[in-house]
Formats: structure tokens, C-alpha cells, sequence
């Protein structure tokens, strides 16, 4: 009798302590995350993130709960202890079994996780039924994996109502307009660092060797398939002679480079190269000018010369910084 | 009568036969097909590795995968399921089949099947959804054989002597009542020609319909069938009671209950609507218990028999398969979660997710039941159990290796997909360096896939041994009392009893089950039209266009790439505006596609010149080097068959596109006039005159034709986000 009462009051507590956590533990990832949109915040959270949250408060519940078990079984003990001294005879009434467990909480938890009849005694749960010589246990349902029915179904009601339901769902192209306009911010953070990023307005020729040298690199992967390993040309046109289709100039070359000519079968580069990349590309194709590879291809275009003043310009200091 | 005929002794016993010539039929179809069906799977793997072993147009990926897939599942799996059933059936059932005709139908109609699926999935004949590639002619086969077998196993069950109905049957029962409406609601097809068919549904439906069907064909063909069998053979072989009757009930009715509802789960992130994905999700979490209370009945089943699992191959084998159950329907679930789908999604991740499961679980079963099986149809002891063992043990190690190295190359792949640079660009913005960075997994898969096919060869010859050192036994006796009129209920019995008693009303029970959850997915997406919005600007497919899909089709491009940009960040940068379900309403069937071998394809229309396309088609290294994708180089030598374009645009017209009146008739002026604009196109590209017959009347026109459509229709009205 006694100790129904003090399993009740136990559970009581229990439930009082995870709710006070539960409560606290949305407190504190409100405060971290300082919400914009839905009362907890939770909708700044992925689901993935959420999974992993759920995941630690779980942790965090279990410890607690065995921590205030353990006290539970520590003030049984005691009890026992109390009565042992002062009122045997009540103690033999109740029997010793009743107060307090004799296994660990663990061995226990385990039980009454698995509930399941030992081999040894399984004469008493098989049933009568025989189908070409099999039998069957009749076995409870493990209360663990009845437990994982339960949370997967209130799960499964919980995301449909706050998904559908609510006014804090995010459907998947909300959740994209707010991934994009995040990329979007960071982005211009991070150009914002960036003093002088090369485009065709500002390009120059470099004449570095060691950056002609990259640019010959990224030629040979991206570039030598179509207008040929030495720059004579192939589907693409050649690159060798004075002729060019879209101009010589080097704001011109990175220009074709960076935004393609589709009409023609020239493909854009600018989401595959970054603008010193292209630069440096830009700056090894004019170094193939005059190079006379065998196998030419005919010469297309306009005959484009460079300003002699420019080419022997030393490259500037801005653009050697965005070398490095 | 015949030798088989029932007679009753002076007991009241009834003496009858069991058929094991059957048995041994569909166990020897098992073997054979398992080998055929893992031998194209190994090529299939070589081919991603080395595209030098596309030999033919006939043994093209595109061809050879559909043809794997349709191996393993339906003619290894689906020969395993009948060996399986044909024997614990009679067995649980005390009853021979019910017609010796029907089984012999039933067999001899299956082969048929599995061989014009081996014929016409290589010629290119295919309705280009995933696991029912199969033409319209095959599908009414399909059927025919599958009522046969339906037909034999119900009279057996009604002509039964063993009252109440073991769980493995009300598996049995539930799989054909389910793969029935399955395979009747996906192949709802129009024909053109005899061997080109139109879905009824297009784009966002038939996607819906499909994987409600493709996801409920491993539901219900490669899992509750198996379920069954493991019933029956796992207790049998370790010769211990199931572990929990309650259970075997609880998981029965829930698996087939909330599987039915969990296809969306292959459409996340797609223009599938929101509310239809979220439900997918929500149901395939719900699944990870009952389907775990099949793992569970079958590890518990084996509590005081581990010592005998150490020794005996079978039991080991069936262990390795029930974990491997587990394993696989616990990842599923994770995979389905959105957030895990994002990044698992188009990769080899989902691969070799599926691999664990047939591998292990159908694979690693079938060898137990064989191994199990032909001892006791040939009255023998097994010729080798060390040759056995050994196949356990390489089995195991090459589903590790081809399983391990698959989660690696999707995980890794999927990260470079989505890296960017902090410029705002995609470090890796060229598609084939995140193909070339996995082609050492490739290699080790299929290195996995080599030594899990030997393991099946060293089978084959283990069991030929058998054969040839034991006795058939085509007619087994056996004897039991006739099954007297109807039971009353026994006090306190449990109120499952009743149902088990009851085998017309159990299927009707499952079908009224299974029937829910498609119902309250499929209905609204076909009858609601808020849940595909019209995009104005689409128009249907031009007659060559027309053709060029078709050929897409016929060459399996969708088996490599997707046609479905998801709303991600990573992939509008890589490919363009994410794809709307209003994009797809003339798309019959849908090519939105599973994996992503190759980039996605939706937005390719007008990105590349038509030369490249010539170029990329004559041999993909030309324009990308270091490619796998096969050459296609037949293209641009063969004319176009253009003789069923007539039929084609009249049986759309019949479904609902809306082409003008005349369009069937003045199609052929029209794909002139296109075909020309694209071969005028490419000459002034360069591209030279074939050595025989025009330009304009080449595969590769048709092919230009459609690629350069992809997509565009929308490029001028970029729709706003809607809110949910």
C-alpha cells in the first residue's frame, strides 16, 4: 500500500521535473536562436537539426529519470532501514519484496523493455495451434518497440499539424526563398572583403609566368578539347593566329570565356571558373598568338593587333594582389 | 484417378500427395535466373566504370539496367517467392495444389514472361517507368499468370485441411491481392502500336501513381511475400516455436496498412505538392516498428537456437537476411525524412540502400531456403555444407563491399553537388569531376558484385551435386483428417482466431486495407486541380519532339538523368528555376527520373548548340572528357521510324493533349520542317552530311529536337514561389 503511494508521488515528480526541463530546454534554444518567426523558434531548425534536439533531450530525460529513480530506490532503502528498527512486525506483513527491488534499476529497465518469457518457460505461453510443426509463442509485444509505434505516430501527427496546420510550416520552396536570400547575404559579405574582383571592365593581361602557367593548366582541362591541345583549333576555332570572331583584345577574350557565345557553341565558363581563373586563361590565350601549331585550323574573324603601348604595360599591382 | 488422388484410410485419414515437381521447377527457375539476373547487374556495374563495354545499342546502360532490375526482382525474386509458396503452401495448408494444370501454367507462363522481358528490354521496348518497364502486350501477360497463380492458391486454401490460416499465408494473401491492384493501377496505359503504349496519367500524377506502384512493388513483391517465407522456413530450420503470435498480427495489418502510403517518399523535394510528400515522410516513419516486428519474429524465433546458428549455413544465412531486413527498413525511414533526402537523393546512396535489401534479405533468404529445400526434394543430405559456408561467407562480404563503398560515393558526391565557393559559385561546378571523384567506389562495388556472383555460382554447383547424389521425390506422402464443417469460436480464444479461419474475408480485409492509403493520396492529385497549376506558356510536344522523347524512352536516358530540379540552392545554380509540376502535363509517362549518373536534364533545352549535342551523342568524350556516359553513335546513322507518328498523336489527342484537329495528318509536314531548321542548324555548326540517306531523316535529329525543348516553356514567365 505504502509503496503504491510513494510510486504514484514518484511519478508525479517525474512528470513535474521533464515538463520543467522540457520547458526550460525550449527556453534556452528560444533565448539561442532569438526567433523571428514561431513562438519557439523551432522553425529556424531543419528537421535534421530538430531530429538531433529531440535526440539530446531524449538523453537528457533518461538521465534524469534514472537519476530520480535511483533516489527513489535510495529512499526505499532507507525506509526499509526504518523499519526494520522500529516495526519488524509490519515489515513481515508487507514483505520484503514489496519495498524495494533486489535488481539493478537497469536489469529492471530491461525487463520491462523486453518483457519476455525465458526460453526455459516457454511450455506455458505456446499456444495449441500447430501448422506442419510450428508453433507459436504468444509472446507480448516488446513495450520498446511499441514504444517506437507510439512516438513514430505521434510524430507523424505532430509534423502534419505543425506543417499544415499551423501558421509556423514552411513548404519547401519558402524554405528555398529563404536559402537563396541567406546564400545571397553571405555572398555579399563575403565580396565585400574582396577589394577589386577582376571583371571584363577592369581586366588585365597578366604576364606573370607562374600564372600563365595556371592558365595554361586550366586551358588543357577545360579548353584544349575544342580548340585543340596547342590552341590550333578543332570545334572550336583556332587560337594561334592574329583572326578572332568576338575580338583580340583581352577584356574581349575574357569576356567570350566568361559568358560563352551559346549561339555559336561556346559555352559559359562563369559558373565553372572563378574571374581570376578566367583571367588567367584569358591571359595564356593571347600568349598562343603567332604560335603556329601543325594542323591549323582556317583563319575566321577580324584580324585584331593589341595596342603595342598595352601589352608591354607591366601588370598592375591590383592584379598580381588577386593572384595571390 | 492418377497416383495423386486422395484416399481415405480406415482412421478417417485422408492419404494425398504434395507436389515437389512444382517446387523443384521454380527452384531450379530460381537459380538459373538469380545467375542471369546478377551476371547483366555485374555488367551493368562494369559499364559505369568502363563505357568501352557498351558494346551494342542492345547492351546499352540505358537497356541493361532495366533489364537487371526486371531480373533480379521479378525473375529471381518472383521464381523464389512460387518455389517458396508452392511449398509451404500445400504443406500448411495439408492439401496438394489445387490444379497440377494451373501450377504447370503458372510456370511455364512466367518463364514466357521473363523471356520477352529479356527480349524486348533490350531491343529497346520499354514505357520508361522504373520496375514496369514492361510493354502493354507483357503486362496483360503479366496478368494472366498472375490470376492463374491467384486462382491456384485460393481453391487450395478453400480446399484445405488445416482450419485456421498460419501468418505466413495471410502474407501470401495480402501480396497477390496487392500486387494485383498494383500492377492494374500503374500499367492503365493506352496503346498506340503494339509495342508502344501512353499513360493514362501524366507528369505529377503518373509520378504519383508510379511510385505508389514502385515503391509497393518492394513493399509487397520483394517484402511480404519473403515475410511469408521466412514464416515457414525460418522456424522449420531451427526447429523452434515463432516467437509472438500478438505480434505476427500487430505487424501484419500495420506493415500492409502504412506501407501502401509511404510512396511520396521518392518524390520529396519534387513538384509532388507538399501536403503529398509530408505524408509520405510522416507514414514511412511509422513504418520502422512494424517492420521491425517482422525482424524481431524472426531473431527471437531463434532464442535457444544460437549455438546451432554458429554451424548451420541455412540459419545463418536466414540470420544475415532478417538483419539485413532490419537494417534496410530502419535506413529507409531515415532516407525518407526530408532533410536526409536532400542529401541522399539522385545519389548511390539509394543504391545501395536497395542492395542491402536484395542482397541480403531476398538474396541471402533465397540461398537459405534453397540450401534448406534440396536436401528434402531429394530425399538427401546436402552434397557440400563447407561449399555452403563458404558461400555464406563471401555472400556477406561482397554485399559489404558492394553496399559500403555505394554510401561513400553518395555521401561524397552529394557534398560536392552542393559545395560552393564563397564567391557564390559551385566549387564544383562541372558535373563530371563529381562523377570521376567516385569511380574508385564504382570500382569496388563492382568488385562486391563479382564475389557476391561467384557466391551464387558455388551455389549452383553445390546443388547440382545434391541433385545428382539424392533421389527426387515428385509425389510426397502425406496424410491428415478432412476438415470437418465450420469451428465454433473457443472460449477465450484470441479475436484474431476468427479472421484466420476465414481466408475470404482476410483478403478482403487486406485489399480494403491497402486500397486506404492510395485512395487518399491518388484521388485528390487526379481530381483536384489546384494540385498541378497551369502554367500557361506550356504547350505540348511537337510531333519530332514527340519521337525524341520516345527515343529517350527506348534508350533509357532517364535511368541516368533526372528531369526534376529541386528547389535547392545547389541545384537552380547548377541547372536553372527549379522544376513545377505544371511543366509536366504533357509528359506521358514522367522522366523525372531516380539518379543522377549523369546531370539533371530538365533545363538543358537551348544551353548547349546543337553540334554538341551531335558531338556528345557520336561519343560523350569528345565534348566531356573522361565521361562514362555510353556513345550513342547509332544516332546519327539511323533514320527516324517515323511510320507510327500518326497513331501516337491520336492516342495523346485521346488522353487529352490538346493538339489541333489535323495534327495527325499534317504531322509529317511539320517534323519536316523542324527536322530541317535543326539540320540546317547543325551544317551551319559544321556538322557534316552522314554517309548515307539526309541528315534531316536521323535519330539524332529527333533527339536534338526534343533535348533543345526541355524546360524552356517556362523560361519567359518565372512563376512566383506559392505558398502552401
Amino acid at each position: 500500500m505504502n509503496s503504491t503511494k510513494i510510486r504514484k508521488a514518484g511519478g508525479f515528480i517525474l512528470l513535474l521535473t521533464t515538463s520543467v526541463t522540457a520547458v526550460a530546454q525550449e527556453a534556452t534554444e528560444a533565448a539561442v536562436t532569438a526567433p523571428t518567426g514561431g513562438a519557439l523558434g523551432l522553425d529556424r531548425f531543419s528537421s535534421m537539426e530538430l531530429l538531433l534536439l529531440g535526440l539530446i533531450g531524449t538523453i537528457l530525460l533518461l538521465g534524469a529519470a534514472s537519476i530520480i529513480k535511483l533516489s527513489f530506490s535510495l529512499l526505499e532503502m532507507q525506509k526499509l532501514r526504518v523499519l526494520e528498527k522500529y516495526s519488524p512486525e509490519q515489515l513481515q506483513e508487507i514483505g520484503v519484496a514489496n519495498v524495494v527491488s533486489t535488481e539493478p534499476w537497469w536489469k529492471e529497465m530491461y525487463k520491462k523493455w523486453t518483457n519476455v518469457v525465458p526460453v526455459e518457460k516457454e511450455q506455458d505461453i505456446m499456444l495449441d495451434h500447430d501448422y506442419d510443426g510450428i508453433h507459436e509463442l504468444d509472446n507480448s509485444l516488446p513495450p520498446w518497440w511499441l514504444a517506437i509505434f507510439y512516438v513514430t505516430t505521434a510524430f507523424a501527427v505532430f509534423y502534419i499539424g505543425y506543417q499544415h496546420f499551423s501558421d509556423y510550416g514552411t513548404s519547401s520552396q519558402e524554405a528555398y526563398v529563404m536559402e537563396m536570400e541567406e546564400a545571397e547575404a553571405s555572398v555579399k559579405a563575403f565580396l565585400a572583403t574582396q577589394a577589386n574582383a577582376v571583371d571584363e571592365t577592369n581586366v588585365v593581361m597578366l604576364d606573370d609566368p607562374e600564372a600563365i602557367g595556371r592558365g595554361e593548366m586550366t586551358y588543357i582541362a577545360k579548353c584544349a578539347v575544342c580548340h585543340g591541345q596547342l590552341g590550333e583549333g578543332g570545334i572550336g576555332p583556332n587560337l594561334t593566329d592574329q583572326y578572332w570572331l568576338h575580338g583580340g583584345s583581352i577584356a574581349d577574350v575574357f569576356k567570350t570565356v566568361k559568358y560563352g557565345v551559346p549561339e555559336k557553341g561556346m559555352v559559359p565558363w562563369k559558373n565553372d571558373l572563378r574571374p581570376a581563373q578566367i583571367q588567367e586563361v584569358a591571359s595564356f590565350i593571347k600568349t598562343l598568338v603567332g604560335t603556329n601549331p601543325p594542323n591549323p585550323k582556317e583563319a575566321q574573324g577580324e584580324i585584331y593587333v593589341d595596342d603595342p603601348a598595352e601589352t608591354t604595360e607591366e601588370p598592375s599591382e591590383e592584379s598580381l594582389s588577386m593572384n595571390e | 484417378m492418377t497416383k495423386t488422388a486422395t484416399k481415405t484410410d480406415a482412421l478417417g485419414l485422408e492419404h494425398f500427395k504434395y507436389d515437389n515437381d512444382i517446387v523443384r521447377k521454380f527452384a531450379y527457375a530460381t537459380a538459373f535466373w538469380g545467375l542471369i539476373g546478377m551476371t547483366v547487374g555485374l555488367l551493368a556495374a562494369l559499364q559505369m566504370i568502363w563505357p568501352a563495354l557498351n558494346f551494342t545499342p542492345e547492351t546499352t546502360f540505358g537497356r541493361v539496367r532495366p533489364l537487371h532490375t526486371n531480373a533480379a526482382i521479378f525473375a529471381f525474386v518472383g521464381n523464389g517467392i512460387y518455389m517458396g509458396v508452392y511449398y509451404s503452401l500445400q504443406r500448411l495448408m495439408k492439401a496438394r495444389m489445387w490444379s497440377d494444370l494451373l501450377s504447370t501454367l503458372h510456370f511455364y507462363g512466367w518463364q514466357i514472361i521473363i523471356l520477352a522481358a529479356a527480349l524486348t528490354l533490350p531491343l529497346g521496348i520499354s514505357t520508361g517507368k522504373e520496375y514496369a518497364e514492361l510493354e502493354w502486350p507483357i503486362d496483360i501477360g503479366i496478368a494472366l499468370v498472375w490470376i492463374f497463380f491467384g486462382i491456384n492458391m485460393f481453391m487450395t486454401i478453400m480446399k484445405r485441411r488445416e482450419r485456421h490460416l498460419y501468418v505466413a499465408v495471410w502474407f501470401y494473401i495480402a501480396t497477390w491481392i496487392t500486387v494485383t491492384v498494383l500492377h492494374v493501377g500503374n500499367s492503365l496505359e493506352l496503346p498506340a502500336t503494339l509495342w508502344k503504349s501512353y499513360p493514362l496519367f501524366a507528369g505529377v500524377q503518373d509520378a504519383l501513381v508510379q511510385w505508389w506502384y514502385g515503391h509497393n512493388a518492394v513493399a509487397f513483391f520483394l517484402t511480404t511475400p519473403y515475410l511469408g517465407l521466412m514464416y515457414y522456413f525460418l522456424p522449420k530450420a531451427a526447429n523452434r516455436p515463432v516467437y509472438s503470435y500478438r505480434l505476427s498480427i500487430i505487424h501484419f495489418w500495420a506493415l500492409i496498412f502504412i506501407y501502401i502510403w509511404a510512396g511520396p517518399h521518392h518524390l520529396l523535394y519534387t513538384s509532388l505538392p507538399d501536403w503529398a510528400q509530408s505524408l509520405g515522410m510522416v507514414f514511412s516513419l511509422m513504418l520502422i516498428a512494424p517492420s521491425w516486428g517482422g525482424m524481431l519474429n524472426g531473431l527471437l524465433t531463434l532464442r535457444g537456437a544460437w549455438d546451432r546458428v554458429r554451424e548451420d549455413p541455412v540459419l545463418k544465412m536466414m540470420v544475415v537476411a532478417v538483419t539485413a531486413y532490419g537494417m534496410a527498413t530502419l535506413e529507409g525511414p531515415l532516407l525518407s525524412i526530408k532533410s536526409v533526402n536532400a542529401i541522399s537523393h539522385y545519389t548511390d546512396w539509394t543504391v545501395g540502400h536497395v542492395h542491402i535489401g536484395t542482397l541480403g534479405w531476398n538474396g541471402m533468404l533465397t540461398f537459405g531456403i534453397l540450401y534448406w529445400l534440396f536436401p528434402r526434394l531429394f530425399d538427401t543430405k546436402l552434397y557440400s555444407k563447407k561449399l555452403a559456408n563458404v558461400h555464406f561467407w563471401i555472400a556477406t562480404l561482397g554485399m559489404l563491399f558492394y553496399a559500403i563503398p555505394l554510401y561513400w560515393a553518395g555521401w561524397t558526391q552529394s557534398s560536392m553537388w552542393k559545395q560552393f565557393l564563397p564567391e557564390g559559385m559551385l566549387q564544383y561546378g562541372n558535373f563530371l569531376e563529381t562523377v570521376t571523384a567516385i569511380l574508385p567506389m564504382y570500382m569496388m562495388r563492382a568488385f562486391g558484385g563479382a564475389i557476391y556472383l561467384a557466391g551464387v555460382i558455388l551455389m549452383i554447383y553445390n546443388l547440382i551435386k545434391t541433385v545428382k547424389q539424392g533421389n527426387f521425390i515428385g509425389d510426397e506422402d502425406a496424410s491428415a483428417p478432412p476438415l470437418q464443417g465450420a469451428v465454433e469460436a473457443h472460449k477465450g480464444e484470441h479475436w484474431h482466431r476468427w479472421i484466420e479461419r476465414r481466408p475470404v474475408q482476410l483478403l478482403i480485409g487486406s485489399a480494403v486495407v491497402v486500397l486506404i492509403g492510395g485512395m487518399v493520396e491518388i484521388f485528390p492529385m487526379v481530381m483536384v486541380e489546384d494540385n498541378v497549376p497551369k502554367i500557361e506558356s506550356v504547350r505540348p510536344y511537337t510531333a519530332l519532339e514527340l519521337n525524341g522523347r520516345d527515343l529517350y524512352i527506348k534508350e533509357g536516358c532517364n535511368t541516368c538523368h533526372s528531369q526534376m530540379i529541386r528547389p535547392f540552392r545547389s541545384e537552380t545554380e547548377r541547372y536553372g528555376e527549379y522544376s513545377k509540376s505544371g511543366e509536366f502535363i504533357y509528359d506521358r509517362p514522367h522522366l523525372w527520373g531516380s539518379k543522377r549518373t549523369g546531370p539533371d536534364l530538365h533545363r538543358v533545352g537551348q544551353k548547349y548548340p546543337d553540334s554538341w549535342h551531335y558531338n556528345h551523342m557520336m561519343d560523350p568524350r569528345i565534348t566531356s572528357p573522361g565521361s562514362i556516359m555510353p556513345p550513342y553513335a547509332w544516332m546519327l546513322e539511323k533514320d527516324l521510324d517515323t511510320r507510327y507518328t500518326p497513331a501516337k498523336i491520336r492516342t495523346l489527342m485521346t488522353l487529352g493533349t490538346p493538339y489541333p484537329d489535323d495534327y495527325p495528318e499534317t504531322a509529317a509536314e511539320d517534323m519536316q520542317r523542324q527536322a530541317k531548321e535543326i539540320a540546317d542548324r547543325l551544317r551551319a555548326q559544321g556538322v557534316e552530311e552522314p554517309a548515307e540517306g539526309r541528315l534531316e531523316d536521323k535519330q539524332i535529329i529527333a533527339m536534338i529536337a526534343y533535348l533543345q525543348r526541355l524546360g524552356t516553356d517556362i523560361k519567359t514567365t518565372v512563376g512566383e514561389p506559392t505558398k502552401k
